[in-house]
C-alpha cells in the first residue's frame, strides 16, 4: 500500500520535474530565439503592435548593414588575440606562482600568497583611473598590451592551482626530485600533465572573462580597428536617430553565435572544467 | 587553523606588508593631477600663427552624428585632395557622452586627437579643464569667415570673450506629426501654433484616432532639452547666468503644465525608450524630436510625416539649439593645431556645410549654405526640412545651469523624470536639482573661472 | 586548508626539500628561484592593483575634474559629501537590493536547478548545457538582447503578457521594475554557473547516506535539509564569496540596459563610481565612493569568512 502511494507520488514528482525542466530551458532559450528572429526583421516588422513573431523573410540585410557599419572582422580578430595571449599568460603566471607558494622554500611565501589572493577583493573599477593614467603615459592606448597587461596578474588561478597542488600525491614529486629534475622541469613535466582538470577550469574562467571584458577596453581603445567584440557591438547603437533593433540584434547574434558554437561543441569538457575548479575550492 | 591564509599574518609579516605598502605609497603620489592653485584655461593669442607650418597628418574624434560616417569620409577625401593633409577619422564612441568621457580621461598628450566633437553640454567642461583652444586667433589668421555662421549657433561657444568651438552637427527640437492621424481627427495640416491650441486638438486626436496624442522623450541630453520649449515659453528658465531660477512661479507652472498633459488630460505619455520609434510605429500622434532624426523618421514611418515649429507658450516662441560643435585640443603642437584649424575651416565652408546638412538633416550652420543652391534642392524635395531651418531664427542660447555645470543636465533630467513619471511635486524636485547643480558649480566650475 | 599544509609539513612531505647543505651555501638561489616563479605575478599585482589602490585612496582626498591637470586638496570633503548627499541612501538601497537578490536569488535558484538536474531525467545533460550557456556570453550582448525582450511596446515579454490579457510593466520608466529587470537579466546570465557548481557538489553526496535516511523514515525534504545542505556548506561558502564579488562589480548589464536609470533606480555604488568618475568627471568624489565600497567589501568578506569558519570547522 505504502509502496503504491510512494510510486504514484514519485511518478507525479517526476512529471513535475519534467515540467520545471522544460520551463527552465524555455526561459534560457526564448530570449536567444527572439534575438535571432529580430535580426531578420525589417524595421517596420519590429516596430509593430501587436508584436510580429516571425520575420517575413530570412534575408540577411540587417547582417549586411551591421557588417558595413562596423569592422566586425577586426573585432573578432582583436578578441581572439587579446583572449589567447591574455588568458595564456595568466595561466602560466598562476601555475608558477602557485608552484612557488607550495613547493619552494621561501621565508615570506604565505605572505606572498595572501597578497595574491587579497587582490581578488579589489574591484576593477577602483583602480581604473590610476591604471588608465599609467597606460596613457606608457603610450599603450590602442595597443594589445594596453588591453591585456593591466588585467594579467593571476589571483583566482593562483588560488585554485595552490588548492590543487596541495592535494597532489607526493610520490610523483619525490620521484622527480630523485631524478634530479629542476623545479622548472618538475612543474611543466610532472605537475602540469596531472593537473588537467584544474587547468581547464582556470583556462575557462580566464577565457570567458577576457573575451567578455568590456569596461577596460572601453577606456583604452578608441580606434574601431582595435576594438574587441563587446565594445564594437555598442558602436551599432545609433544616436540622434532611430534605434534600429534589427541591425543591433544582428550584431548581437554575430557576437554571441561564435561563443555559443564553441560552447556547445566543447560543452562536456567545459562543464566538467568549470565544476572541477569550483569543487576543489 | 583559519580558512583564510591572509589572516595568518603575524607581527613581523604585518611590518613587511607595511613596508611594502609604504614603498608603493611614495609611488602613488606621482602621476595624476598637480595639487594646489586653481585651474587655468588655455590662453588666447599665445601663439603667433604666422610662422607656423601646418602638420601633414591629423586625427579627428567623432561619433559620426546622424550616421554620417560616409559623409565625413567624403569630406576628408576632398580636404586631402585640396590641402594635402591627411585626416584620420576615429570613431571615439557611439554618442557625444562616450566621446566626451574618452576625451576627458585622455590625459596623455600623445593620446588626444587634433580635432574633437564638443557637444552643447560638454564643450564648457573641456574649456574649464584647459583642454581646448580658443579659436578666434586661429580664425583670424586663416581668414575663416565666422560672421557667416548662424549667430545663435556660433555664440553658443562664446565664453569670456572667446569662441571655443565652431558649430558642426547642430540641431533643434522639432514638432513631428502623423498626417494620417491629423486627417482622421479633422485637423488642419499644420502643427498647433501654441500649446493652448494643442490642448484643444488633443482630445479630438485621442477620440478619433485612438492613439496617444503626444509622445514625450526622456533621458539625459534629451528631456531637459525639449522642456526648454515649455519652460521658456512660459517665461521661466533653468538659470540666469550661474544662478538657478527653477524656484520661480513660471518654472513651477511649466512643470505643472506637463503634469496636466500626462496625468489629468492624459493627452501625452512619456515614452518607454525612444519617442521617435513610438512615433514611427504609429503609437503616438505627434512628438518632439531632434531635427537630426528627420531622415530616420521619414525612412521609418509608414505614413506621411508633417513637421512644424514647436508650439508657443503664453510668452511666445521658444526653441533651444543642441547637437555638437568641433573643438581643437589645447595640448597639441601649434603645427597640429593649425592643420586642424585648416580642416575645420574646410569642413564648415559654405559648400561642405550644405553637403553635410543635406545628407544628414542637421542644420546648415552657415547663412550662405542655408540660402544656397544645394539646400534649395533639399527644401524642394523634403519640405519638412525647410520648417526646421526656418525655426532656427527663433532659437536662443541655452541656460548655463544645464549645459555648463558638470552633471547639470543629468540633475535636471532626474527632476523632470520624477515630475513626469512619478507625478512628484515640481517645486521639491526642482529644489533638489538646483541645490545639486549649485554645489557642482561651487566645486567644479567656480574655482576654474 | 592550512590544516592540510601543517599536516604535510609535519609528515615531512612539503615539496621535495633541496639538500640543506646547498641551501645554506647559496641562500640567494632560493630567493632567485622564488623570484623567477612568483616575481612576475607579484610585480603585476603591485603595479596594477596595489599601487593604483593607494593612488585611488589619495585621489579620494582631492577635488579633481578628470582630464584637468590640476586639483585641490579637500581632505575628507568627498567622504562628507557622500555621506550627506540625499541620493546616497537611495544608491545604497539599490546596491543592497541588487546584491542580495543576485547573490541570494542566484544561490537559491541555482540550488533548485541543480537538484532538478541531479534527478534521473531524460535530457538532463542537454538541459544542463543550455542552462549554463548564457554564462559564457558577453554582458553587453546579453543586456542588449534582453533590452529588446523587455521593450514594453515591441518586446516578446509585452507580447506574452498581452496574450494573457495583461499590460506590460513599465520596465524602462519605473525605477522598481527597472531594478527587477536588471536583476532578472543578471540571474539569467549567471545562475547556470551556480547550478553547475552545486550539481557537481550534489553528485559527491553518497547515495547510501540518503538511502539510510529514507529507511529511517525521513522525508526527501527532511533528508535534504539535514544531510545534503550541511554537506554543501563549503560549496555554498565558495559560491557566496565568488558571486558576491562578481555581483558587486557588475557593470556591463547595467551599462547596456539602463545606464543607471530611470531616476537612478539601477544606480548601484559600482555604477555610481563609473558615472561620477567618467560621466560627471568628478574623479576625486568617484575615488571616495570606490574606497567606501572597498571597505564595505572587505568587511562583508571578513564576516562571511568568520561565520563560515565557525560553521565549517565546528
Amino acid at each position: 500500500m505504502a509502496a503504491i502511494v510512494d510510486s504514484g507520488r514519485r511518478r507525479a514528482g517526476k512529471a513535475g520535474s519534467y515540467l520545471w525542466l522544460a520551463a527552465a530551458v524555455a526561459v534560457m532559450v526564448l530570449p536567444l530565439v527572439w534575438m535571432i528572429l529580430a535580426s531578420f526583421k525589417e524595421r517596420d516588422e519590429i516596430y509593430t503592435v501587436p508584436a510580429q513573431w516571425l520575420p517575413a523573410s530570412f534575408d540577411l540585410s540587417n547582417y549586411a548593414a551591421a557588417l558595413a557599419a562596423v569592422p566586425f572582422g577586426n573585432f573578432f580578430l582583436n578578441s581572439v588575440i587579446t583572449t589567447v595571449i591574455g588568458a595564456g599568460i595568466k595561466m602560466a603566471l598562476g601555475l608558477t606562482t602557485a608552484y612557488a607558494v607550495v613547493f619552494l622554500e621561501f621565508p615570506f611565501k604565505k605572505f606572498i600568497f595572501g597578497l595574491t589572493v587579497f587582490a581578488l577583493l579589489v574591484p576593477q573599477q577602483i583602480v581604473i583611473i590610476p591604471n588608465y593614467t599609467l597606460i596613457a603615459e606608457l603610450g599603450w592606448i590602442n595597443t594589445y598590451q594596453g588591453i591585456i597587461v593591466p588585467g594579467l596578474a593571476s589571483a583566482f588561478g593562483t588560488f585554485l592551482f595552490r588548492q590543487h597542488f596541495l592535494t597532489l600525491p607526493v610520490s610523483i614529486l619525490e620521484a622527480a626530485a630523485l631524478d634530479g629534475a629542476s623545479h622548472w622541469t618538475r612543474l611543466w613535466r610532472f605537475i602540469v600533465p596531472i593537473s588537467a582538470p584544474t587547468m581547464s577550469a582556470v583556462a575557462l574562467v580566464s577565457i570567458v572573462s577576457e573575451w567578455n571584458e568590456y569596461l577596460w577596453p572601453l577606456l583604452v581603445v578608441d580606434r574601431a580597428d582595435m576594438m574587441t567584440l563587446p565594445l564594437g557591438l555598442t558602436l551599432l547603437q545609433n544616436n540622434d536617430g532611430v534605434t534600429n533593433w534589427g541591425v543591433l540584434m544582428a550584431g548581437t547574434v554575430l557576437v554571441t553565435a561564435p561563443v555559443l558554437a564553441v560552447f556547445f561543441a566543447l560543452q562536456r569538457r567545459i562543464v566538467s572544467g568549470l565544476t572541477a575548479g569550483a569543487v576543489t575550492g | 587553523m583559519s580558512v583564510v591564509p591572509a589572516t595568518n599574518l603575524n607581527r613581523r609579516r604585518l611590518l613587511q606588508l607595511a613596508a611594502l605598502l609604504g614603498g608603493t605609497a611614495t609611488l602613488a603620489a606621482c602621476g595624476g593631477p598637480a595639487v594646489g592653485g586653481s585651474g587655468e584655461t588655455a590662453q588666447a593669442g599665445a601663439t603667433d600663427w604666422a610662422g607656423i607650418t601646418p602638420a601633414k597628418e591629423i586625427t579627428w574624434w567623432s561619433n559620426h552624428p546622424g550616421a554620417s560616417k560616409a559623409v565625413e569620409e567624403e569630406l576628408i577625401k576632398r580636404f586631402q585632395a585640396a590641402e594635402g593633409i591627411k585626416v584620420n577619422l576615429v570613431t571615439a564612441g557611439a554618442n557625444y557622452d562616450e566621446v566626451a568621457q574618452k576625451f576627458q580621461a585622455a590625459s596623455g598628450a600623445n593620446n588626444i586627437p587634433d580635432l574633437v566633437i564638443a557637444s552643447d553640454v560638454w564643450w564648457f567642461r573641456y574649456m574649464i579643464n584647459g583642454q581646448i583652444l580658443p579659436l578666434d586667433g586661429l580664425a583670424k589668421h586663416l581668414e575663416f569667415n565666422t560672421d557667416d555662421f548662424n549667430k545663435t549657433l556660433f555664440d553658443d561657444y562664446n565664453f569670456s570673450g572667446n569662441h571655443w568651438a565652431v558649430p558642426y552637427a547642430r540641431s533643434t527640437p522639432l514638432f513631428y506629426y502623423n498626417k494620417k492621424v491629423w486627417q482622421a481627427a479633422g485637423l488642419p495640416d499644420r502643427a498647433p501654433k501654441s500649446w493652448d491650441e494643442f490642448d484643444q486638438w488633443a482630445p479630438k486626436i485621442a477620440a478619433s484616432a485612438g492613439v496617444v496624442p503626444l509622445g514625450l522623450g526622456k533621458g539625459t541630453s534629451w528631456a531637459a532639452w525639449w522642456f526648454c520649449n515649455i519652460l521658456w515659453g512660459r517665461g521661466g528658465a533653468y538659470s540666469k547666468d550661474w544662478t538657478m531660477t527653477l524656484d520661480t512661479p513660471e518654472a513651477i507652472e511649466a512643470a505643472k503644465y506637463v503634469q496636466k498633459l500626462i496625468f489629468e488630460d492624459k493627452t501625452a505619455a512619456v515614452t518607454a525608450k525612444d519617442q521617435v520609434a513610438d512615433f514611427g510605429a504609429g503609437l503616438t500622434g505627434c512628438t518632439l524630436a531632434s531635427t537630426g532624426s528627420l531622415s530616420g523618421i521619414l525612412k521609418a514611418a509608414q505614413f506621411e510625416v508633417g513637421t512644424g515649429f514647436l508650439p508657443e507658450g503664453p510668452k511666445g516662441q521658444a526653441c533651444p539649439t543642441g547637437g555638437t560643435g568641433l573643438a581643437i585640443p589645447a595640448k597639441k603642437s601649434p603645427e597640429q593645431q593649425l592643420a586642424a584649424a585648416k580642416f575645420l575651416k574646410f569642413l564648415t565652408n559654405t559648400e561642405n556645410t550644405a553637403y553635410f546638412s543635406s545628407n544628414t538633416g542637421y542644420m546648415p550652420v552657415r547663412t550662405s549654405a542655408r540660402d544656397g543652391a544645394t539646400m534649395a534642392q533639399v527644401y524642394a524635395k523634403t519640405p519638412q526640412f525647410r520648417t526646421a531651418v526656418d525655426q532656427l531664427q527663433t532659437t536662443r542660447v541655452q541656460d548655463w545651469g544645464r549645459v555648463f555645470v558638470p552633471g547639470g543636465d543629468k540633475e535636471l533630467t532626474t527632476a523632470l523624470e520624477k515630475i513626469m513619471l512619478q507625478q512628484a511635486d515640481p517645486s521639491s524636485s526642482f529644489a533638489t536639482a538646483s541645490s545639486a547643480i549649485e554645489k557642482s558649480f561651487e566645486q567644479n566650475v567656480k574655482s576654474y573661472l | 586548508m592550512s590544516t592540510m599544509v601543517e599536516n604535510r609539513r609535519q609528515m615531512g612531505i612539503t615539496a621535495p626539500p633541496p639538500p640543506l647543505r646547498r641551501r645554506r651555501r647559496w641562500p640567494w638561489k632560493s630567493w632567485l628561484l622564488f623570484l623567477l616563479f612568483a616575481g612576475p605575478n607579484v610585480a603585476l599585482l603591485i603595479v596594477f592593483t596595489y599601487k593604483p589602490l593607494l593612488q585611488s585612496l589619495y585621489y579620494s582626498t582631492l577635488q579633481w575634474n578628470i582630464g584637468s591637470a590640476t586639483a585641490r586638496q579637500v581632505g575628507l570633503g568627498n567622504y562628507i559629501d557622500w555621506f550627506t548627499d540625499p541620493t546616497t541612501a537611495h544608491v545604497v538601497m539599490v546596491t543592497v537590493v541588487f546584491t542580495i537578490a543576485t547573490v541570494g536569488g542566484g544561490m537559491v535558484l541555482g540550488l533548485a536547478l541543480a537538484v532538478l538536474l541531479n534527478r534521473r531525467l531524460r535530457g538532463r545533460g542537454a538541459a544542463r548545457t543550455v542552462v549554463v550557456a548564457p554564462y559564457v556570453l558577453s554582458g553587453v550582448a546579453v543586456g542588449l538582447l534582453w533590452l529588446f525582450v523587455f521593450d514594453p511596446n515591441f518586446g516578446i515579454c509585452a507580447a506574452l503578457l498581452r496574450a494573457v490579457g495583461l499590460a506590460s510593466p513599465d520596465w524602462y520608466n519605473d525605477p522598481q521594475w527597472a531594478l527587477l529587470m536588471v536583476i532578472v537579466v543578471y540571474l539569467w546570465k549567471n545562475v547556470g554557473y551556480v547550478a553547475l557548481v552545486y550539481l557537481a557538489a550534489l553528485q559527491t553526496v553518497p547515495a547510501d547516506l540518503l538511502e539510510a535516511a529514507a529507511l529511517d523514515g525521513a522525508t526527501p525534504f527532511h533528508a535534504f535539509r539535514r544531510i545534503v545542505l550541511p554537506l554543501l556548506g563549503p560549496t555554498t561558502f565558495f559560491l557566496a564569496v565568488t558571486t558576491l564579488l562578481s555581483s558587486l562589480q557588475s557593470f556591463d548589464i547595467i551599462q547596456a540596459m539602463t545606464q543607471g536609470g530611470p531616476l537612478e533606480g539601477t544606480t548601484t555604488m559600482m555604477y555610481q563610481i563609473y558615472q561620477e568618475g567618467f560621466q560627471t568627471g568628478r574623479a576625486g568624489y568617484s575615488s571616495a565612493v570606490a574606497t567606501i565600497l572597498f571597505v564595505v567589501l572587505l568587511l562583508v568578506t571578513f564576516v562571511q569568512m568568520k561565520y563560515v569558519e565557525k560553521r565549517v570547522h565546528y
